[in-house]
């Protein structure tokens, strides 16, 4: 009878994800896939990468399209440097952060500003492959033949009155980020997607330097 | 005694004279002039940054006239988190249709919503403006339902110098809008009087 309502209850569930991501089912063996993603990222040192950011304003039918490149060094450190059509600089150095706007510079700690350090919380989590610890969120892991999507759900306050939910697609190959989609509560999301990845490249240090 | 005292305060509230407004002489000119500075937003994206009691934000302002004719307003970061999408309706109505929760306060969404509503130049009734001049500029002065909103021009009325919200007693806001390109400034800016808030858009290219 028990094994009954399991089976049914894996059917339904993967129906469910069918409907909800089309292409995608649920992971059954949710233990092997937290072990390759951490075995993955643990010998991914670093990441250099290009991006490109839509944000899709649902009921103003509208996509602000943003570009620029993006590394990533271990231990939790990443620079983001949109390029166009604006310039915005943002680096996260373990618990520092700093960011440049136009000529406006500005250093924060990631301990006493939530914002700074929810982004940089998730960040590292999605480059480091511990994504699927993070206590802020209830997460469901998805995947098809390529690649996996996992859906983190906030949880915690701050958060949910943030997002709706927060997607990571992992390329199952080298379980490295292709794209990370944030759902807003009103509709609007934004994709940022990651081009012309390269794992393990030299990264000087001084790339994330805050003075 | 009594009413020779009083008479200078009381017209001053009649007229929405302020003390910095009071060399002000009343003046014949077009109205209509202002219409050419109305901003005919169709989609514009500025680079924005505001600057609020010593903390500071950045990110993008999306413009964005409906079919209806209302004007979308949202507000994200750079990274696309929205703060706020305002609708402005051509009546004058105003819809929020979402604001973060940090911002979610009645005092800051109706300083924004006066703020954005002075440069959209939506809603101004002309049988109601009075015009006024001084230091070779013309002031076209809009009764609100709190205070007034100055339109500044100079005397030609070809150039839009500046824009104030002020109450009866003094300014509140000054704006300015530059270089218009097609009829869309490339420039706004938005500072407050009373405290340190200050807006500035710059227009993005996309």
């Amino acid at each position: 009878m028990r094994k009954t309502i399991f089976l049914m209850l894996v059917l339904v569930s993967g129906l469910f994800a069918k409907a909800q991501y089309p292409g995608y089912t649920a992971v059954t063996d949710l233990p092997k896939f937290k072990a390759s993603f951490a075995a993955a990222a643990q010998k991914t040192n670093s990441i250099k990468s290009d991006f490109v950011q839509d944000k899709n304003l649902s009921m103003l039918s509208e996509k602000i399209t943003s570009k620029g490149n993006f590394w990533f060094k271990k231990d939790s450190r990443v620079r983001m440097e949109y390029t166009q059509p604006f310039k915005y600089l943002m680096i996260l150095n373990k618990d520092k952060a700093y960011v440049k706007d136009g000529a406006k510079e500005s250093k924060v700690s990631t301990k006493s500003n939530k914002m700074f350090q929810q982004i940089n919380k998730i960040m590292i989590d999605c480059m480091q492959g511990t994504t699927l610890d993070n206590t802020d969120f209830k997460t469901r892991v998805f995947e098809n033949k390529t690649s996996a999507l996992v859906e983190l759900t906030p949880v915690a306050k701050g958060m949910k009155e943030m997002f709706k939910s927060i997607n990571v697609i992992v390329d199952k190959k080298d379980f490295s980020v292709t794209s990370i989609q944030m759902q807003e509560l009103s509709g609007d999301n934004t994709i940022m997607r990651f081009t012309n990845k390269e794992l393990n490249a030299a990264i000087p240090d001084t790339l994330f330097d805050i003075n | 005694m009594i009413l020779t005292s009083c008479l200078p305060i009381a017209i001053g509230i009649l007229l929405g004279c302020s003390p910095s407004y009071k060399q002000m002489q009343s003046a014949v000119a077009d109205v209509h002039v202002l219409q050419k500075f109305k901003p005919a937003f169709t989609v514009a994206l500025y680079n924005t940054t505001v600057d609020v009691v010593g903390n500071h934000l950045s990110g993008l302002l999306l413009i964005k006239k409906m079919p209806d004719s209302s004007t979308r307003m949202v507000f994200s970061n750079e990274m696309g988190f929205s703060f706020f999408d305002f609708e402005f309706k051509p009546d004058g109505d105003f819809k929020v249709y979402s604001i973060m929760k940090k911002l979610n306060k009645k005092s800051v969404i109706k300083t924004l919503q006066h703020d954005f509503e002075l440069i959209l130049m939506n809603n101004l009734d002309n049988s109601k403006a009075v015009v006024k001049t001084n230091d070779g500029l013309t002031y076209f002065i809009f009764p609100q339902s709190k205070g007034y909103n100055y339109y500044i021009t100079n005397q030609t009325g070809d150039e839009l110098v500046r824009m104030e919200r002020a109450s009866s007693k003094k300014t509140i806001v000054e704006a300015v809008m530059k270089n218009y390109q097609n009829g869309v400034p490339d420039t706004i800016g938005i500072s407050h009087k009373t405290f340190e808030f200050n807006i500035g858009l710059k227009r993005i290219e996309r």
